[in-house]
Formats: structure tokens, sequence, C-alpha cells
């Protein structure tokens, strides 16, 4: 007779095993392909600073914006990532019908939501280190605030990674995923002071940007690299975990509900 | 009575080859959404960002105020990127999903076949390259200096990408390798041609090496036909897009002729 008698496993107030392991699961089906999950954004983002490159002139001026440019185009491509993998593994999932693995694992909905955000703000950051990376060929890139890069960079990354959750429950195609990404993250954040600083925007316009989210992590973020500041850092801290905590509580309803994911 | 027997045509099956084109292009436009509307958008953010990160600090290239010399480019980039998805992405996902047979078991033959999945590229190419530059007027004037030199090559290059897509789609097994040619080939080119900036603000060995490049002709011609400025002789363009046109049709054609990599 076996020593051990079978039963139901047990663990404390959070079952730390079952969340790292959907973690690591979700974390490395992000990074598997390093091929185009790395490289490509990398790729991308050296284009775009190529193209600012070759499209300014070649002294102290066109660096100034070069470095200006290069935390936006960071962080953007950090979050990119982020809104792709979650909004990405719940869309394959459901169409491949393997969602209920996860919905019958022994996890309560607040360990599902942690286990996906970390995941994804982990393949985020992956992409950001390689991003920073190759974006010193063209940036002189700085620490100026350490605090503010790790704060900002993780909370645009979790406001994207929440997005990703709700659009992934919520959508049956992948037109939906697109959908999203193209008509409204992508403006939010283009419009929102990636390549230029929103000085350059027209009054009224800079005055409708407090109400995006993106503008405060890409702001604080670019104020963590080179010490720029536009506008109080604290303020876009208070925006953005207001933002992510909505974004988590509504994602948590819908986990607890099984919203679109259980029959 | 008439006896059952095989339908008839001539030299070239105009019932096949119209369904096929008829096909193609329905493919697109019922997911105008993603296919049409996406891409303005794009390009629409795209000059957004150029002219208010860039709009002050450019001087002008050639003689023209730099939202006259990016419009153009950034018309192109859409056409070019458009033109090769809508035939890269058909074939691929017929042979991803199995149902290219569909596309060899009828009675078209390689030619056919080539213009049909072409032509689609080539409309969609059209397609977007207008409405991009119809919602673009809405922001900043244009004025077209040579329509002729605007539609040719709007034509030219759309075609161009359709039959690179054609190939991509035929050499490609997985969606990975689309996505590798797409990120690592047409994008960069796509963006790195003159789209931007003139090609005259290069260092002289990439100048040459810029001028052996395709993507900077069809660009530079189509720039051409609005602002009335090249940076190389256009007739050179035209003559470059007609033969690197016909090149890429041949291998197509034969491609589609041996059924490489299409069957068994």
């Amino acid at each position: 007779m076996p020593s051990v008698r079978l039963g139901i496993r047990r663990f404390g107030a959070i079952n730390g095993l079952g969340l790292a392991t959907l973690m690591k699961r979700e974390a490395s089906r992000g990074l598997k392909d390093y091929n185009y999950q790395l490289l490509g954004p990398a790729v991308t983002a050296l284009l775009y600073l190529a193209v600012f490159r070759l499209a300014l002139h070649n002294d102290a001026t066109g660096q100034v914006l070069i470095n200006f440019i290069a935390p936006g185009v960071i962080i953007f491509s950090a979050c990119e990532k982020a809104y792709e993998s979650a909004a990405g593994s719940f869309i394959f999932d459901k169409h491949e019908k393997i969602i209920a693995d996860m919905l019958m694992a022994p996890l309560t909905p607040f360990e599902r939501m942690v286990a996906y955000v970390g995941a994804d703000c982990l393949g985020g950051l992956a992409v950001g280190v390689a991003v920073a990376a190759v974006s010193l060929v063209f940036a002189e890139l700085g620490a100026a605030h350490p605090w503010a890069i790790l704060v900002f960079g993780l909370l645009g990354m979790m406001f994207h990674s929440l997005v990703g959750l709700l659009v992934g429950i919520w959508a049956e195609k992948w037109d939906q995923f697109s959908a999203i990404h193209t008509f409204l993250l992508v403006p939010l954040s283009f419009l929102s002071g990636v390549f230029y600083p929103i000085e350059a925007l027209p009054a009224a316009f800079q005055h409708a940007m407090q109400w995006n989210p993106l503008y405060h992590a890409i702001a604080g973020f670019r104020y963590g690299m080179s010490g720029t500041e536009a506008g109080e850092p604290m303020i876009h801290v208070l925006v953005l975990v207001g933002v992510n905590l909505v974004l988590a509580g509504w994602a948590y309803r819908w986990f607890r509900s099984g919203y679109k994911l259980k029959p | 009575m008439l006896p059952l027997s095989s339908r008839r045509y001539g030299a070239i099956n105009w019932i096949g080859l119209g369904t096929l084109y008829g096909k193609e292009v329905r493919r697109f436009w019922s997911v105008a959404t993603q296919t049409v509307l996406a891409p303005l958008v794009t390009g629409l953010l795209f000059l957004a960002v150029f002219v208010l990160a860039l709009g002050h600090r450019v001087d002008q290239i050639g003689g023209q105020p730099y939202v006259d010399f990016l419009v153009p480019g950034l018309i192109m980039m859409t056409i070019a990127q458009n033109a090769f998805a809508n035939t890269s992405s058909s074939l691929m996902i017929a042979k991803v999903q199995g149902n290219i047979v569909d596309l060899l078991m009828p009675p078209l033959n390689a030619l056919e076949l080539t213009i049909g999945v072409a032509g689609g590229g080539v409309t969609r190419g059209v397609v977007v390259g207008l409405t991009t530059g119809i919602a673009m007027m809405v922001f900043v004037p244009i004025d077209i200096a040579h329509p002729g030199f605007v539609i040719f090559h709007a034509v030219a290059a759309s075609l161009l990408m359709a039959l690179l897509g054609i190939l991509t789609g035929i050499w490609a097994e997985k969606f990975d390798h689309l996505a590798a040619i797409t990120n690592f080939i047409v994008t960069p080119l796509s963006f790195l041609s003159g789209t931007f900036y003139s090609t005259t603000r290069l260092p002289e060995l990439w100048q040459t090496v810029a001028h052996l490049n395709p993507f900077f002709y069809m660009i530079d011609g189509f720039r051409y036909g609005f602002i009335g400025h090249a940076d190389a002789p256009v007739w050179t363009g035209v003559i470059v897009m007609c033969g690197v046109d016909a090149v890429l049709l041949v291998i197509a054609h034969r491609w589609f002729q041996r059924g490489y990599r299409l069957k068994a």
C-alpha cells in the first residue's frame, strides 16, 4: 500500500504552484518563437529610428529628437507585445477550444488574472529590453530616474495587458483583435507623444491628451529615461494606477462570471 | 437536347478568369474595415506623426514643403504593403486550410491563375491608395502635376507587390515565413526607400545602393507624378518598373505552371 493517501491537493490562500504554472505557460508561449516575437518588434523599432535619423540633419538638434523618440518607441513596443500576448492567447485558445484547460484548473479568478498579466508583462519586458538594445545604434539612452522607468514601464504594460484580456475574452474573431489594435491602441499611443512632445499639438488636443492614459505612461517613462519632465510624475502614476484598477476590476468580474468563457 | 460535354472556350477562359478575379476582390472587400479602413487610418497616423515631429525641423526638399513630399511617399507605402498582403495571404491561407486545390483544379492555366490572383492584389493596392489619398486630402492640399505618372506608378507598383506576394505565398510553408518576409523585407524596404526622406540625403554609397532598389523607383516616380520633382530620371523609373514587373510575372507564371510547392 502506498503510504501517501490520494486526496485533493491542498494549498493556502493562494494557489502559488498553479499561478506560477499558468504564468510560465503564458510567458513561454509569448516568447517561444523569438524569431519574430522578439526580432520583429526590434526590427520595426530600428526602422522607426532609422527613418527619423535619415530624415533629420545629422547634428546636435537631430540627435536630441532621436533621443526623445527612443524611449517612446521602447515603451510602445513593450506595451504592444503585452496587448498581443494577452488578447492573442485568449482568442487562440477559444478557437482551439482549449480554453477549458485554463478554466478547469483550481485557480481563482484573481489568480488567473494575475498570472496572465504577470506573463504579459514579462513578455513586454523582454521586447522592451530587446528594443532598447537595438535603439542604442541611433540613440543615447539614459536612466535619469530608474524608479520611473520601472513603474511607468510596468503600469503601461499592465494597462495593455488588461485591455488585451478584456478584448481576448470578448472577441470572437481575429478581426476584432486587430480592430482594437489599429483603431484604438495605436492611435492613442502615436498621438500621445511617442514621436513628438505634446506641445506640438494644438491647444485643444493638448488638453484632451490628459484623458489619454497612454500619454501618462509615455511621458512618465520618458521622464525616467531622459529626465525630460512633461507634467507632474505623481499625477501620471495616479492616473495610471486608477485606470489599471478599474480595468482589473472589470477583468476580475469577467473571469468570475465566466462571460464568454464558460457556456 | 444538347449532349453534355466539357465547356468550350477560346484561347482564354474568360469566365474562369473573371470568377477568380471576382473572388480575390470579394475576399478583401468583405472585410473592408481591416483591408481598406485600417491601412487608411495607419497612413493618416503616420502623416500626423511625421508632420508634427518633423514638419518644422526638416527643410524643404527640392523646393517643396515636407508635407507635400511626404504624402505621395505614404500613399505609395500603403499601396505596396496592401497589394503584397492581398496575394500573399490569399495563397497562404488557401495552402494552410487545404483549399488550394480549389484554385488548381478548375480549368485555368498558369497565366490565368497569375493574372486572376495578381489582379485582386492590384485592385486592393489601387483602392487603398485612392481612399488613403482622398482621406489625406481632407487634411493637406494635394496637387497632381502629372496624372499619367501617378496612375502608371500606382498600377505598376501594385502589380510588382502583388506578384511578389504571389511568390511569397507560394514559397512560404507557414505563417511565420510570411510574417518574416513582411517584417524583414517588405516593411523595411517600403520604409527606407525614400518614403520619408529624399535619397539625396544619403551618403554617396547608399545613394548608389538605393538606386538599385525597385522600391525606390516606385516611390520616386509616384512622387514625381504629384510634385513634379524626382531624385532619379523618371523614364529610368518607368523602364525599371516595367522590367521588374515582367520578370516577376514570368517567375510567378513558371511557379504556377510547375506547381512548385502547390501540387504534390
